[in-house]
């Protein structure tokens, strides 16, 4: 059965809010810098996102956002999706992701260099 | 003279009425007054110096103005009565002088000396003297020419150094003021009168020779060169003019500048760390982006652990796979020679001819190996997927961001430590400075600064101009002197006069000379008196004195000693002031040292300590706890020390002066 990918990708309504919150305070330099980081980080945490809650909004579009196609393997490569198509699975890994990280950005607790050294244990789980 | 009593009232730190008795005993002539900086060691010099002569001195001994001696505080409570009461005896009289400023009526808060209404009064034996008798009276005891010998602070003592500094500017002020002391400017003040004289004479002559044709030529060119004269000495006048001026007002910003050195200071200071601190965030900022573009890119770094197992596990599947194509690629070789066997009936290794049995076996083990052929298959297939699902694994794997990316905020938490620290000197900086134009203070030193290129300039000018007007001077001389020896000349009136004067003039020099030779004689004598009981280097023979009345230490063999310790040059300076002091009074008085042993060590504190209260009726010591321990330095003269007071404060406007015991 061949899956139809979506063009656009998006994020859920609150999640949205926060990743602009993100880029606004300097986290990232792009927001969809932080979008990638956002579905890496919930893919890392071995996340099987639920769907999105509340309303979702398109944001980029997929060759934006992934112009080589590497979310997409890395994805493909750590979870089976099924028949969902990957971009929406991507989603709801980046809504995951933008929420938690906008958590660690209140506690004052975002620190790219710490998660990234977190991850390296987090693989051993 | 002794001194038997001050009383203060409103005075500068002093509030309200203070009273100091003066030790007066023959035995017992030391009074040390102990008081940390800023108490008002120097306002109670000032009392005396105020009371004596209605003038107080600040730094650099500057004046300071009558408005500010009044004790703010008691101006804040509405008194605005300032006094100075000081008793004295002298000649077996008993004297009560009585200095006393008054705010005017009409002034609200006094802001200039003009404000205040200031009145003297004398009285000897409870006489009252009239007001034209109380300064010459005051001045026969201790007169007020001679007062920065016995009221006397440290930073004079410094000043007195500088004479022992050849040519040095501050040098040539104090020769002038010693000079002045010793009575030299009256013989001075002779020489130029009598030159006045000689000169008006000298015109007359000239103009009751002028009808003579034999003397047309050289009155011409006297005429030629009087006139240049009188211009060069008009240009030197104003030149000098000019000169004090910018002394003036250099003297006046360099104390103004100096008031504000600290703040000054801060502002420099507050200039670089916000120069620094914009530094620092730049760099921050630099940090920041470098940081962000790694950033971008990290997400790879975040999936690489789970990446390269999952890249482990089709590596593994890759290599299982592998073997079974290998595997199958053997079966089907061996599957290829047993079909080829079967057909030829050749042993393809031997070349004989199968036997049946052999025929058999082959034909079973190549049924066997073509069933296993048929349940195997599909694996070059799996094995081309999963090797570009590893491709596809590796492209997201080739970065590794996460150590630069820490390594980042490493340097940028290290430079945000650095930050606040600035910020929070910034900060104090810019406190201490508040209230402050600190614009103004950079504008002072830089007019400051052009004034002291200016003052160079004019000095040169005023030397060259000096050196012209003497060649014209020399040149009038000789055309005066063929004037007069014309016989013509022999028979007019003012030739005699010009006689006269020239004779003055040059008495007048030859007195000049002579009396600051003997002057200097004297100096040097008790100087190297007093020296030789102060120092404690035996090796040294005595002081010699200079033109400019600095002295110079002479060991045994009559030896200039070249390198001396500051030690030995504020001990060299103290006796000077001794030796100026006893040269110019001729009753040993009362002297008065503010913070005079800066620099000394004890042996040095213990000699003078023992000397200057058997050169003086009365020794009055101002110190601080920083210059003199009371209880061990002052041991060796307790038996002379008839009187001890401190100095407390009692509040940042206010100090309190009472009787203590060592």
């Amino acid at each position: 059965m061949i899956i139809q990918e979506p063009n656009q990708i998006g994020i859920g309504e609150v999640a949205h809010v926060k990743l602009k919150k993100l880029h606004e305070d300097r986290h990232f330099a792009e927001m969809r810098d932080a979008y990638r980081f956002a579905i890496a980080l919930a893919l890392a945490h071995g996340v099987v996102p639920k769907d999105i809650t509340g309303s979702r909004q398109n944001i980029y579009s997929v060759a934006t956002v992934d112009p080589d196609q590497s979310l997409y393997t890395a994805i493909k490569a750590l979870i089976n999706t099924g028949d969902t198509p990957v971009y929406r699975w991507a989603e709801r890994l980046a809504d995951w992701g933008v929420i938690e990280m906008s958590k660690r950005a209140d506690e004052g607790t975002l620190d790219i260099g710490q998660i990234l050294k977190e991850s390296e244990t987090l693989s051993l789980e | 003279m002794k001194l038997i009593s001050l009383s203060m009232r409103n005075f500068m730190p002093f509030r309200g009425e203070q009273k100091v008795v003066f030790p007066t005993k023959p035995g017992q002539n030391v009074m040390v007054v102990l008081g940390n900086n800023m108490r008002g060691k120097t306002s109670l010099l000032n009392a005396l110096r105020w009371g004596f002569y209605g003038i107080a001195k600040g730094r650099h001994l500057r004046d300071i103005p009558l408005h500010l001696l009044h004790n703010t505080d008691a101006g804040l409570d509405g008194d605005w009565e300032m006094e100075i009461a000081i008793q004295f005896e002298a000649e077996g009289f008993l004297y009560d002088l009585r200095r006393r400023a008054i705010k005017k009526k009409l002034v609200t808060i006094p802001g200039k000396p003009d404000d205040f209404e200031v009145t003297l009064q004398l009285q000897r034996d409870g006489m009252a003297m009239t007001g034209e008798q109380i300064e010459p009276e005051i001045n026969r005891f201790i007169p007020k020419q001679v007062s920065r010998f016995f009221l006397f602070d440290g930073e004079l003592l410094q000043e007195y150094e500088s004479l022992l500094i050849e040519g040095s500017d501050q040098g040539k002020h104090i020769k002038e003021a010693i000079e002045q002391v010793l009575g030299v400017p009256a013989l001075i003040n002779g020489r130029t009168e009598s030159g006045t004289l000689l000169k008006k004479a000298r015109k007359q002559l000239s103009s009751e020779l002028s009808h003579l044709k034999v003397a047309e030529k050289d009155l011409e060119k006297q005429r030629e060169y009087q006139v240049k004269s009188d211009a060069y000495e008009n240009d030197l006048q104003k030149l000098r003019d000019t000169l004090k001026k910018t002394k003036d007002d250099r003297a006046l910003l360099d104390d103004q500048i100096e008031e504000c050195e600290s703040v000054y200071d801060a502002k420099q200071k507050l200039d670089e760390f916000e120069r620094q601190r914009d530094r620092i965030i730049k760099e921050i900022e630099r940090l920041n982006i470098d940081k962000l573009e790694l950033v971008s890119n990290a997400w790879r770094d975040l999936l690489r652990p789970k990446i390269l197992a999952r890249r482990e596990k089709l590596a593994a599947e890759q290599r299982r796979l592998m073997n079974q194509i290998q595997h199958r690629t053997s079966i089907e070789n061996e599957a290829h020679q047993l079909r080829k066997i079967l057909e030829l009936s050749i042993c393809p290794t031997c070349g004989q001819t199968v036997s049946q049995t052999r025929h058999d076996e082959v034909n079973s083990r190549l049924g066997a190996l073509e069933i296993e052929l048929q349940a195997k298959g599909g694996e070059q297939d799996s094995f081309s997927s999963i090797s570009a699902e590893i491709d596809k694994l590796n492209k997201i794997t080739t970065q590794e961001v996460g150590e630069r990316i820490r390594d980042k905020d490493n340097q940028i938490n290290r430079f945000e430590v650095e930050l606040t620290k600035l910020e929070n000197d910034i900060e104090k900086l810019r406190d201490e400075i508040k209230g402050h134009d600190t614009a103004e203070i950079t504008r002072k030193r830089f007019i400051r600064d052009s004034l002291i290129k200016e003052q160079a300039k004019i000095e040169t000018e005023v030397s060259t101009t000096q050196k012209q007007l003497e060649t014209i001077k020399q040149e009038l001389d000789i055309i005066a002197r063929k004037l007069s020896n014309l016989p013509q000349a022999r028979t007019a009136r003012s030739s005699v006069l010009v006689d006269t004067y020239e004779g003055i003039e040059k008495a007048f020099s030859e007195s000049i000379d002579s009396l600051r030779k003997n002057l200097r004689e004297q100096v040097e004598e008790r100087a190297t008196e007093a020296f030789r009981m102060m120092t404690t280097q035996k090796a040294y023979s005595g002081l010699k004195i200079n033109k400019n009345y600095g002295l110079s230490i002479i060991d045994e063999a009559d030896r200039v000693i070249q390198v001396r310790s500051a030690g030995a040059e504020q001990v060299v300076a103290l006796s000077l002031i001794d030796g100026l002091s006893r040269t110019g009074r001729s009753n040993g008085g009362p002297v008065v040292m503010d913070t005079p042993f800066g620099r000394l060590d004890l042996q040095h504190r213990d000699n003078i300590l023992r000397y200057l209260p058997t050169t003086t009726s009365q020794l009055i010591l101002l110190v601080h706890d920083g210059e003199i321990s009371p209880k061990t330095d002052l041991a060796p003269i307790a038996d002379r020390i008839g009187m001890t007071y401190i100095i407390n404060e009692s509040g940042p406007r206010h100090s309190v002066i009472e009787r203590t015991a060592l």
